[in-house]
C-alpha cells in the first residue's frame, strides 16, 4: 500500500477545509478574504519556519512568540521616536538574533533541556515586555514600514514573496547542502551524530540563532502590519507555530523536517481560524478543532508506524 | 563569619531591625509638621500611566483643598510590599490612607489596628468589600459601563444594526459582566440591534485583528465593533483601518485614550468608554478629607471642582465617581493614560 506523505495528507486536509468553507460561506472565496488570510499567515509562517528547524534539531522553543514580542519593541520604539524606517526594520532581526543567542547559550552552553530553558526564557521575555513597555503600549505607530506590505508584485503582496523566498532558502539549505543532513542527524540522535564527526554544539547553537533571526524578521513585519506592541504580543504564536510544524511533518522527537509541510500547516491553521469565524461557530470551538486535528494527525501517524513495524516482523 | 553562612532569618531580622529604625525615625517627625492634614493613596503599582493619572488628580485636589497628598506604592504589584507601605504610613500618623487593594485578606487586620490609632483606611479603585472600610471610591459601575457603550454606539450607527463583540479571555469576570449589561441594554431599549455572540481573542491584538477582520467579512452589513478587553483595542482599530471600513464600521471599546488615540483620530474608532483616573484620584483625596474631618457622606455630594454631584450608597459604602467617561477625537488629547 503506498503511504500517503504528510505533505499530501495536509494538502488534502487544506483542500477539504477550503471546499467546506466555500460551500458554507459566500465570503470565504473572495479576494479580500483570501488576501486577509494570506497576510495573517506571515508572522506565523516565519516563526513556524524557525520552530521547524529547532524541532528538526531535536529541540523545541516555546519562547519564540514572546521573543518576537521583545524584538517588536526594538522595532516599535525607534519608529515612535521617528528614527529612519530602515533602522527600525533592521532592529527586529538584530534583536531576534541576540535573543536566539541567549537561548543557544542556555541550551547548548548551560546543557539545559530545551523545553525547560525556553519555558524559563518565556517568563523572562514576558517580564521584559512588561518592563520595557512600562505599562504604556506602543500603539498607532507611524506608517513608516508600509512599503514592506503595500503594493502588489505579480498579483501578490511582496511580503508573501519574501516569505516564499525564505522558505526556498531553508529548503535548499536542508536538502542541497551538507548542513541539512547534519542538522537532521543531530536531531535524530546527538551521540550518533557526534560519533559521525558532526559538531553538535555548533549545529544546535546555529539553529537557535537562525530561528531567532526568523523571529526577529517576524517582529519587523508584525510591527509593520499591526503598528502596535502590547504586553501580550506573540503570546500564543509559539504554540501555533509548533502545531503548524508538527502538522506539517516535524517530529517532536527530532530528526524530521518538511519545509512544504510546515508552510501548508501554517495555511491550514489560519484557514481554519478564518473559516470558523465566517461560519459563526462559537469562539471556544477554535481551540477544540485545532487540538483535535493535531491529536488525530499524530495518532494516525503512530498507528501507521505501528502497522509498518507489524508487517516487518510478520 | 563568612557571609554565605549568615542564616537567612538572622539576615532578615537585621533588615527588619533597620527598617524598624528607619520607620521610627520617620515616625518621630511630627505628622503635623507640614501644618496640613495628610491623605495618602497607595496604588497597586507605581510608574504606570493609569496610576500616574490618579496621582495627578490627587495632587490637584490636594492643592485645591489644602491637603498634603502622599502618593506611594509598590514597584511590582506585590501585596506584601503594599502592606508594608500601608504600615509605614500608619506609623507616620497619616490620618486617612486610601488603598487600591491588591490582596483584601491581608489588609483586613491592618485596618483594625489602624482604627485603634485613630487612622482611617479606605479603598479606592480596587475594593476590599468585607474589610469594614468606611468607603470605597469606585470608578464606574459595571452596569453604566455596559449601558453607556451601547447607548453611545446607537447614537452613531442607529438602533437597527449588527454589532460584533471582540473580548479577551472567555473567563474574565469583569468583561463578561460588561457584555451581559450590553445585551441587557440592547434587549430592553434597542430591539432591532443585533449583538453577535462574543468572540474571544485571548490577550493578543493580533488575534483581535484577525477576528475583527473575519467578522467584517462574514457580516458585510456590520456597523459596529466593540473591543471589550483593553488588549483587543489596537487589533480592532487596526482591522477597521486595514479593511478600508472607516466610516462604515464604528469601532469602540473600553480603551484608554493613549491606546485608542490614533484610532480615534483616524476615524476607525468613533469613541471609547472608560473612566477618568485623574478624576478618581481627585475624588479619593476629597473623600480622605471628609473622613479626617468626620464629615459623613450624603446620598448626593457636591464636590468642589467636579461638574456632577457624586452619589454615595450607604448600604454598600460605595462613593461612585459617576457615569463612565466617553473619549472621542475631540477630547482625547486632554488625557494621558
Amino acid at each position: 500500500m503506498p503511504r500517503l506523505s504528510r505533505e499530501a495528507a495536509i494538502a488534502l486536509a487544506l483542500i477539504a477545509a477550503c471546499a467546506l468553507f466555500m460551500l458554507t460561506s459566500p465570503y470565504f472565496a473572495t479576494a479580500g478574504n483570501l488576501l486577509a488570510v494570506g497576510r495573517r499567515c506571515v508572522d506565523l509562517a516565519l516563526i513556524a519556519l524557525g520552530e521547524m528547524l529547532v524541532l528538526a534539531a531535536g529541540g523545541i522553543d516555546v519562547s519564540a512568540g514572546v521573543a518576537m514580542g521583545v524584538a517588536s519593541i526594538a522595532v516599535g520604539k525607534p519608529l515612535q521616536a521617528g528614527a529612519p524606517a530602515a533602522l527600525a526594520a533592521l532592529a527586529g532581526p538584530v534583536v531576534g538574533i541576540a535573543l536566539g543567542g541567549v537561548a543557544a547559550l542556555a541550551i547548548v552552553g548551560g546543557q539545559m533541556p530545551p523545553i525547560v530553558a525556553t519555558l524559563g526564557l518565556w517568563g523572562v521575555w514576558r517580564a521584559a515586555l512588561y518592563l520595557l513597555l512600562g505599562g504604556q503600549w506602543l500603539s498607532g505607530l507611524p506608517r513608516a514600514l508600509d512599503p514592506l506590505l503595500q503594493g502588489v508584485m505579480f498579483g501578490i503582496p511582496p511580503v508573501l514573496l519574501g516569505i516564499a523566498a525564505l522558505y526556498c532558502i531553508v529548503w535548499l539549505v536542508l536538502r542541497r547542502t551538507p548542513a541539512g543532513p547534519r542538522l537532521l542527524a543531530v536531531g535524530g540522535g546527538e551521540d550518533a551524530a557526534r560519533r559521525a564527526g558532526i559538531n553538535v554544539v555548533r549545529t544546535k547553537a546555529l539553529v537557535y540563532v537562525a530561528a531567532g533571526a526568523l523571529n526577529g524578521i517576524a517582529a519587523t513585519i508584525y510591527v509593520a502590519q499591526y503598528r502596535n506592541v502590547e504586553m501580550t504580543t506573540g503570546g500564543t504564536l509559539a504554540l501555533d507555530a509548533i502545531v503548524a510544524a508538527v502538522l506539517g511533518g516535524c517530529s517532536v522527537s527530532g530528526g524530521e523536517a518538511s519545509v512544504l509541510g510546515t508552510a501548508l500547516g501554517v495555511v491550514l491553521l489560519r484557514v481554519l481560524q478564518n473559516g470558523m469565524v465566517l461560519l459563526g461557530l462559537p469562539s471556544l470551538w477554535t481551540g477544540v478543532v485545532e487540538g483535535t486535528l493535531l491529536v488525530l494527525v499524530l495518532a494516525i501517524e503512530s498507528l501507521a508506524a505501528l502497522r509498518r513495524a507489524g508487517w516487518r516482523t510478520a | 563569619m563568612p557571609r554565605s553562612r549568615l542564616p537567612l532569618h538572622r539576615a532578615a531580622r537585621r533588615i527588619g531591625a533597620a527598617a524598624l529604625l528607619a520607620a521610627t525615625m520617620t515616625a518621630t517627625l511630627p505628622a503635623w509638621a507640614a501644618g496640613k492634614p495628610q491623605v495618602a493613596f497607595v496604588p497597586q503599582i507605581v510608574g504606570i500611566p493609569y496610576f500616574n493619572a490618579m496621582q495627578a488628580g490627587g495632587n490637584k485636589a490636594a492643592a485645591e483643598f489644602g491637603i498634603k497628598f502622599i502618593y506611594t506604592g509598590p514597584v511590582d504589584a506585590n501585596p506584601v510590599d503594599q502592606l508594608q507601605i500601608v504600615n509605614n504610613l500608619i506609623d507616620q500618623g497619616v490620618k486617612a490612607i486610601a488603598v487600591s487593594v491588591l490582596d483584601a485578606s491581608s489588609l483586613e487586620p491592618v485596618m483594625a489596628s489602624a482604627r485603634a490609632k485613630g487612622i482611617t483606611i479606605f479603598t479606592s479603585d480596587s475594593d476590599a468589600p468585607k474589610s469594614g472600610r468606611p468607603v470605597f471610591v469606585a470608578q464606574a459601575s459595571d452596569q453604566d459601563l455596559g449601558f453607556t457603550i451601547i447607548d453611545e454606539l446607537v447614537k452613531r450607527i442607529g438602533p437597527d444594526a449588527t454589532v460584533g463583540i471582540v473580548s479577551g479571555a472567555a473567563t474574565a469576570t469583569n468583561l463578561n459582566t460588561w457584555i451581559g449589561f450590553m445585551k441587557q441594554r440592547a434587549a430592553a431599549k434597542y430591539p432591532k440591534l443585533t449583538l453577535l455572540a462574543p468572540r474571544y481573542a485571548g490577550g493578543s491584538a493580533e488575534q483581535a485583528a484577525q477576528i475583527a477582520t473575519d467578522l467584517m467579512t462574514a457580516h458585510p452589513d456590520l456597523k459596529g465593533l466593540i473591543a471589550v478587553a483593553s488588549t483587543t483595542c489596537p487589533g480592532v482599530g487596526q482591522a477597521i483601518e486595514s479593511a478600508g471600513k472607516i466610516g462604515s464600521v464604528v469601532g469602540t471599546g473600553y480603551c484608554s485614550p493613549n491606546t485608542a488615540r490614533s484610532y480615534l483620530k483616524s476615524g476607525a474608532f468613533g469613541f471609547t468608554v472608560l473612566w477618568d483616573p485623574a478624576a478618581l484620584g481627585y475624588l479619593t483625596v476629597w473623600a480622605g478629607q471628609q473622613l479626617i474631618e468626620h464629615k459623613p457622606f450624603a446620598a448626593e455630594n457636591m464636590v468642589p471642582g467636579m461638574a456632577n454631584p457624586v452619589s454615595f450608597d450607604a448600604a454598600t459604602g460605595v462613593l461612585l465617581l459617576g457615569p463612565p467617561a466617553v473619549f472621542t477625537k475631540a477630547n482625547v488629547d486632554q488625557f494621558n493614560f
